[in-house]
């Protein structure tokens, strides 16, 4: 896993602090497999130039959400492979399905379980 | 006379012949008995023969059922150290799950302290509050107050949602609302249900000094109410949030001096070069 790369999508930057330090307690990953983004536009550019195995993103952040980055990476980039997960406040029922609906590969409502994040994660990269 | 001796020596023939027959007649009968002897020898050795095999099967029986108990004893012993091993294991299991929550704690406050004191900017400190307050404790609706010294009230410094963003909560008299009553008592308010409006109402204090209030009105929808690790966080904020607010205050009124001193400075400095030429 240790060749795995990984992009973290947030505007809060105590936010991508708190999902590095639990993605660096995954097996094989270190911050230097950790890319950080603090909106969609930012994260959009970084998918468009590297090449990842992995991202975490936010709804919610400035210039481009979390939801107009998936539809550009699904549609725009055409790359349906890439596992997106959503992190977000809005943790209601129609909220996950609007997201899962655009192309996300999994959904955690904030404030994250650690464990549970942890647990997605592993499965993502052990699966691809 | 010479038939008399002749009929005598075929006398003595025939009792010799007669002598050794019985002789042989006795060494056969001899023989008869040993045979016999040695078979009644053999009849008890096959007799006793036919006996040994069911003592045997008797004994080993009785070996086996020793056997066995012994084995009952070992298999009761071993499910007794495994059902010990199996509580054993459960045991670490829900200690595993404690630690990876402690851990899950530890995580978010450190991270929540390090981005508190991690600028001097007062614009950037309310951000990181607000950010903490939403992200990781779950609020929906909340207001940032500090106590303005001039007024001796609260002033709204950040807020998030509708309730926290309506006039009346610009400014707080001290004592009034339960923000107020807050700062001036200085003691947290928790509710689990928040039907009277506020989930908590934690003050922000340096030791005893009371410098602001957090009131959070409303958690996010999914959000069933206040965990453990939002009591921590939010009693985390009250002490390294208030000091992180008046040392950015700190900063920025002696920067200010600062930059005073320094246009003070500067103008002396044109004042005299103004004199000498």
């Amino acid at each position: 896993m240790s060749n795995k790369s990984l992009l973290v999508v947030d505007d809060s930057a105590t936010m991508r602090q708190l999902l590095c330090m639990t993605l660096t307690r995954v097996d094989g990953i270190t911050e230097a497999n950790i890319t950080e983004a603090s909106d969609g536009e930012d994260a959009l550019d970084k998918v468009k130039s590297g090449r990842f195995d992995l991202v975490l993103t936010d709804i919610r952040m400035p210039r481009m959400d979390g939801l107009e980055f998936i539809r550009k990476v699904r549609s725009e980039l055409n790359d349906v492979a890439l596992p997106i997960i959503i992190i977000s406040t809005k943790g209601a029922e129609e909220d996950v399905q609007i997201g899962m609906n655009l192309g996300a590969s999994g959904y955690l409502s904030k404030p994250v379980s650690m464990t549970r994040l942890k647990e997605l994660v592993t499965n993502f990269l052990g699966e691809h | 006379m010479q038939q008399e001796s002749a009929e005598i020596l075929s006398l003595f023939k025939k009792s010799e012949e007669l002598v050794d027959m019985l002789r042989k007649g006795r060494a056969f009968t001899e023989e008869l008995m040993s045979e016999n002897e040695r078979l009644r020898y053999r009849v008890v050795q096959l007799e006793s023969e036919r006996i040994n095999p069911s003592q045997t099967l008797i004994k080993e029986v009785e070996r086996l059922r020793v056997e066995n108990g012994q084995m009952a004893q070992k298999l009761e012993f071993l499910d007794g150290k495994f059902q010990q091993v199996e509580a054993e294991n459960k045991d670490f299991a829900q200690r595993y799950v404690e630690v990876e929550e402690q851990n899950e704690s530890l995580a978010n406050l450190y991270v929540a302290s390090h981005r508190l004191h991690s600028t001097l900017d007062s614009v950037e400190v309310v951000e990181c509050i607000k950010e903490i307050l939403l992200n990781m404790i779950g609020s929906e609706d909340f207001g940032l107050f500090v106590m303005d010294d001039e007024t001796s009230g609260l002033i709204r410094a950040g807020y998030e949602g509708e309730t926290a963003g309506t006039p009346e909560y610009e400014r707080i008299a001290l004592g009034e609302g339960l923000e107020g009553v807050v700062a001036l008592g200085g003691e947290p308010f928790f509710s689990e249900t928040a039907d009277e409006g506020h989930c908590a109402c934690v003050p922000l204090k340096i030791k005893n000094r009371v410098v602001g209030v957090i009131a959070i009105y409303s958690l996010l929808s999914h959000k069933k109410g206040l965990s453990m690790l939002d009591h921590k966080l939010l009693e985390l904020l009250a002490g390294h949030a208030a000091s992180a607010l008046i040392s950015s205050k700190l900063y920025s009124m002696a920067d200010r001096k600062l930059r005073t001193i320094e246009g003070f400075m500067s103008l002396l400095r044109v004042t005299q070069g103004g004199g000498n030429v």
